[in-house]
């Protein structure tokens, strides 16, 4: 990164007050093909800060693709382009040309479908990212292990077996050892990626409890097929379709009396 | 648009038409009550109290349909209201059956002491309690949030009447004219009529929150 990148560290970063917009999104329009498709158009949303907010709507709506957006994982793909538009994270326009996508996710993490430990021990996993940003001194490895681990409620699971692998832990285990794995480096936002699809109801339980402690120290961002989930855990709720926004507002609102048809047919399982 | 789970549309079709069977049950107690005591019939009042279990059985059909639907298809929106609107209509329904019988039993005192001339002043009253359950029962059926508003509208005349009458027959209860007890109990009657045109209120309202999610209770 050269002097004159923008950083987002969390020193330099502006405070954001809960239920001020910590990303700003403004008609927003993305394409996979180098602008002759758009796959996301003219979005425009405002995310509160310290809030948890649910993205709904049936598959190939945009959701995941905007998800993606948020933390530049599309920057992966070659013929990926935003089209239109900016969003602003802390104020920052992501997509400007001096801020890198790799620092951006330094305060941007995620969580994805398929739990995805890495081969290594349970420790090495959530101090990976630590050690990426040149931290190896023992105890404040040791301490953020263990305040990772504590906040994503699986440390009396596992704290005697810290060097066994990661790969040995129940599907539910892994997807939080994930999410351990993703706080450790204290990002301000958490992107979940449908997080709970690939579990079992017990397991979904114990994420969906996660998630309403972690909403105290982070900002969540969830894509879910589960509207019972988007209901549960969320504050609030956006409806995608065709790869427009259709209405976003109070989750009590969207699933207790939504503005738009769209909305009441789809949330209603009128269409899907 | 309908549900994409076809047996979904299907049970909250079949809980609207318990609904409105019970609402056509407990009207239809209602009146047998009233011709009960207009005709000097004593075997409808007693129909009206023994039919009453089948009126208590139905609004536990409907609590089960209802709960059922909420326990299988989670509905949101205004399939969430409908389904709560429902079982508390039903709630309603119930309690007018409890009126018939309550008008079913002091018609059957009010019979059985003799002739009174007085019961004939009932029958504005519940002409118009007849009047607003229907139209309630209407507005349920066919989802009709203006004709539920209407029905509001229309409880001020029975409370009106209702009023009326209670202080003829207080006067007359004081002048010493005629039977205290028997006048006492059309005076218990004309209550309970007064009641049921609250409860078709308490649809109305139920009504408007299925309709529009707005909840005009003690407004």
């Amino acid at each position: 990164m050269n002097d004159s990148s923008v950083t987002l560290d969390s020193a330099d970063a502006p405070v954001v007050a809960a239920n001020e917009p910590i990303i700003s999104i403004d008609d927003l329009s993305f394409s996979y093909d180098l602008g002759k498709t758009n796959t996301l158009r003219n979005i425009s949303l405002d995310i509160p800060a310290g809030k948890v907010t649910a993205f709904i709507g049936p598959s190939g709506c945009g959701k995941s693709t905007l998800l993606r957006c948020l933390n530049r994982m599309n920057d992966l793909v070659d013929t990926a382009k935003v089209t239109t538009g900016k969003i602003n994270i802390l104020g920052q326009d992501i997509n400007a040309p001096d801020v890198e996508a790799i620092e951006l996710r330094k305060h941007i993490g995620m969580v994805f479908q398929k739990y995805n430990p890495f081969p290594k021990s349970i420790y090495e996993n959530v101090a990976y990212g630590l050690r990426v940003q040149g931290i190896n001194n023992k105890s404040v490895l040791d301490q953020a292990v263990e305040e990772s681990l504590q906040k994503s409620a699986l440390w009396s699971e596992v704290k005697d077996r810290l060097n066994t692998s990661a790969l040995g832990l129940s599907g539910g285990q892994q997807q939080r050892l994930c999410i351990a794995r993703t706080i450790a480096v204290k990002p301000q936002i958490v992107l979940m990626d449908e997080p709970c699809s690939a579990l079992d109801p017990i397991a979904t339980a114990r994420i969906e409890e996660l998630i309403a402690e972690l909403q105290q120290d982070f900002t969540i961002v969830i894509v879910t097929h589960n509207m019972q989930q988007a209901t549960r855990v969320s504050d609030r709720t956006a409806f995608f379709y065709l790869g427009e926004l259709i209405e976003y507002d109070e989750t009590t609102n969207i699933f207790g009396n939504p503005k738009i048809k769209q909305t009441e047919d789809y949330v209603s399982g009128r269409f899907g | 648009m309908a549900h994409i789970l076809k047996n979904y549309d299907e049970e909250l079709s079949a809980l609207k038409d318990s609904v409105v069977e019970m609402g056509t049950m407990s009207l239809t107690a209602v009146e047998k009550a009233i011709k009960g005591l207009a005709d000097g019939n004593r075997d409808l009042c007693y129909d009206v109290i023994d039919e009453d279990e089948k009126i208590d059985q139905r609004e536990k059909d409907v609590d089960e349909q209802g709960m059922s639907i909420l326990m299988r298809f989670n509905p949101v929106a205004s399939d969430l209201r409908n389904v709560l609107s429902s079982i508390n209509i039903c709630r309603s329904l119930e309690r007018i059956g409890d009126h018939a019988v309550n008008i079913a039993k002091r018609a059957r005192k009010v019979l059985k002491a003799g002739d009174l001339d007085e019961v004939r002043l009932i029958d504005p009253l519940y002409l118009e309690a007849r009047k607003i359950v229907s139209a309630a029962l209407t507005a349920y059926s066919d989802v009709d949030e203006e004709m539920a508003l209407a029905v509001i509208k229309m409880d001020h005349k029975i409370d009106e009447l209702h009023k009326a009458l209670g202080k003829s027959l207080s006067h007359k209860i004081a002048e010493g004219n005629g039977n205290t007890e028997s006048l006492l109990n059309v005076i218990f009657i004309s209550r309970s009529i007064e009641r049921i045109g609250d409860l078709a209120v308490n649809i109305a309202e139920d009504i408007v929150f299925m309709t529009s999610a707005e909840d005009i209770r003690h407004q």
